[in-house]
C-alpha cells in the first residue's frame, strides 16, 4: 500500500489513519501501533524539515512480510539527505548539556531491524524494516 | 486530539496525541510553567521526539533557576521510549 501526503506536519492525521488502515487489513494487533506511528513520523517529520528542494509530496509505503512490517518514504527531487548517517545522540550527558534535537532518529533506530537510504537520480528513498513480536500478528 | 491543562495544584496534565503538529500548543503552555511542578501523562496516548523535545526543553529552562519537572502515570509505550532516550535520567519519573 502507497500513499502520498503533502510535506506538512499537518498530513500526521492522515498518515496515522493510512497506519490503522494497514493494521486492520493485515490484522496487526494494536500493540504494535504506537512503533509503527513514531517511526512513520519521525522519518516523515524529517524529510518536512531537512530535505532540500522537495516540492512534489512524499510517499509512504507500508507492506508486510511474514512476521515483519516494511515501511519505505520515498522523496522526490530533492538533494541527497541521508538519515542513516546522523550521528547517535549522547543519552548520558547531564540534562543541561543535552541537545533538544536529533533525538528521533536515534529512536527510530532503537526500535527498527534494518535501514536503509537509496539515491538516484534526486529521489531518496529511506526503508526500515521492523520485525512483529508474537503478539502484533 | 492533543490538549495540555494545568489543574488548580498546578499540576499539568497532557492529554490525547502529542505528536509533531501540536508543539505550538504544548510550548504556549509549558513556557508559562515557572515552578516546580508535576506532569500527568495518565491521559497521554503517545508522544513522539517533537513533544519529548518540548519536555526536555522546559526542563532545562527549569533546572537553570533550581526548578524541575516530575513525570508521573507514563504508559508502557512512553515509558520505554522514555528509557530509549535517557529520559530516566533528566526527569523523575514515577
Amino acid at each position: 500500500m502507497e500513499k502520498r501526503f503533502p510535506r506538512d506536519f499537518a498530513s500526521l492525521p492522515s498518515i496515522f489513519d493510512y497506519i490503522a488502515e494497514f493494521m486492520a487489513i493485515h490484522k496487526i494487533h494494536s500493540s504494535a501501533a504506537y512503533s509503527l506511528q513514531f517511526i512513520v513520523e519521525e522519518l516523515f517529520t524529517n524529510l518536512v524539515k531537512y530535505s532540500r528542494g522537495g516540492r512534489e509530496q512524499i510517499a509512504v509505503e507500508l507492506s508486510k512480510h511474514d512476521n515483519s512490517v516494511r515501511v519505505r518514504l520515498t522523496d522526490f527531487d530533492v538533494d541527497e539527505f541521508d538519515v542513516t548517517t546522523l550521528p547517535d545522540v549522547n543519552i548520558h550527558e547531564p540534562a543541561q548539556s543535552r541537545k533538544v534535537g536529533g533525538l528521533g532518529v536515534h529512536l527510530v533506530r532503537k526500535m527498527v531491524d534494518t535501514m536503509t537510504y537509496e539515491y538516484s537520480n534526486r529521489v531518496g528513498t529511506i526503508t526500515i524494516t521492523k520485525n512483529l513480536a508474537r503478539d502484533d500478528v | 486530539m492533543f490538549s495540555v491543562s494545568i489543574g488548580s495544584n498546578k499540576e499539568i496534565h497532557l492529554a490525547g496525541r502529542f505528536d509533531a503538529s501540536q508543539v505550538a500548543v504544548a510550548k504556549e503552555a509549558l513556557d508559562r510553567i515557572t515552578d516546580s511542578g508535576t506532569v500527568d501523562f495518565t491521559e497521554l496516548e503517545y508522544i513522539s521526539s517533537a513533544g519529548m523535545g518540548v519536555l526536555l526543553a522546559t526542563q532545562k529552562r527549569l533546572m537553570a533557576s533550581g526548578n524541575k519537572l516530575t513525570l508521573v502515570n507514563l504508559n508502557k509505550h512512553i515509558r520505554d521510549i522514555f528509557g530509549y532516550a535517557g529520559f530516566d535520567k533528566v526527569f523523575e519519573i514515577r
